[in-house]
């Protein structure tokens, strides 16, 4: 599969997906106007890979810190994929990262981690 | 001289930065990045600046969504007539993003009711509420997931407060969140 590449913007996060190595990266914040336009080619990458790699673990670097409300929408599908994932069997580490001083960003992650308990989350400070 | 009056009634209610004309997308992260300048200087609380700028987001991309006379731009991109408001209110010592824009009367009733039920839970309930919509997406549309309001009303320290005024035939909805 090829790699996925999209540029940050003021108000969309920098995606970085490297296919090979099982790496996906995103960084930024994340409140575009038309956040499913945004998310659908991106989210439909993670489906399609992680239904089709062969590398057995994917890490997964998450480091958003503003997110609009449809975003958050946008990354609960995110989450649904990786569970998916993670019920057939394929190892995720996922962490969720943010500045020491962002309690908002904690918290969307503990969040995270209350509604996907059965995946491998981790908080990381930065 | 007017913009002495401007800035009198400015100072009065502590505002820190107003806009009227059209809301767009570039103007949100432009107010984000020149309002987070000025509160820098002051030392505010992070948590503060994050939450107001959380709560903005929400009501300006409301306003460009939801407003009468929006104008659509290259076939997604909204920019919509409005006005928006951010301060301090010195009387009960709080910031707050408020807004304003026209909207179709039918919409009042829908309007209501949704920031009533919102406005008739606590905390907790607002949580498991927005999951639950999220989950569902009921009220999702292309460009939101229609649950800017239970996002506003999580991270304010108050309940919502709006109210619909008619101005020459016209109705607009005002909205005030308070941090």
């Amino acid at each position: 599969m090829e790699n996925l590449h999209i540029t940050a913007t003021d108000y969309t996060p920098d995606i970085n997906f490297d296919a090979k190595c099982g790496i996906l990266e995103m960084k930024g914040k994340s409140y575009p106007e038309n956040t499913f336009e945004f998310y659908k080619p991106i989210n439909k990458w993670i489906h399609d890979y992680l239904t089709t790699t062969l590398c057995e673990k994917v890490s997964i670097n998450l480091n958003i810190e503003y997110m609009n409300s449809s975003s958050l929408k946008a990354y609960f599908d995110m989450f649904d994929s990786f569970e998916e994932a993670h019920n057939d069997g394929k190892i995720l580490e996922i962490k969720w990262i943010y500045d020491e001083e962002d309690d908002i960003s904690e918290e969307t992650g503990e969040d995270f981690i209350e509604d996907f308990e059965n995946l491998n989350i981790q908080l990381v400070i930065k | 001289m007017l913009v002495s009056r401007l800035r009198t009634l400015m100072e009065e209610e502590g505002i820190l930065f107003s806009f009227s004309g059209l809301i767009s997308q570039s103007l949100t992260s432009f107010t984000i990045k020149s309002v987070q300048e000025q509160l820098e200087e002051f030392n505010i609380d992070h948590k503060i600046i994050k939450t107001m700028f959380l709560i903005t987001i929400e009501q300006l991309q409301n306003v460009m969504s939801y407003s009468k006379n929006r104008l659509i731009n290259d076939g997604n991109k909204f920019i919509s007539p409005g006005i928006f408001v951010i301060g301090f209110d010195q009387k009960n010592k709080k910031y707050y993003v408020s807004s304003s824009n026209e909207i179709e009367e039918d919409d009042k009733e829908k309007i209501s009711k949704k920031i009533d039920l919102i406005n008739s839970m606590e905390n907790k309930q607002l949580r498991d509420y927005l999951r639950e919509q999220l989950r569902t997406a009921e009220n999702k549309h292309e460009r939101g997931a229609g649950v800017g309001f239970v996002e506003m009303a999580k991270r304010s320290s108050e309940k919502l407060e709006y109210h619909f005024e008619n101005i020459d035939g016209k109705t607009y909805f005002h909205i005030i969140t308070y941090i």
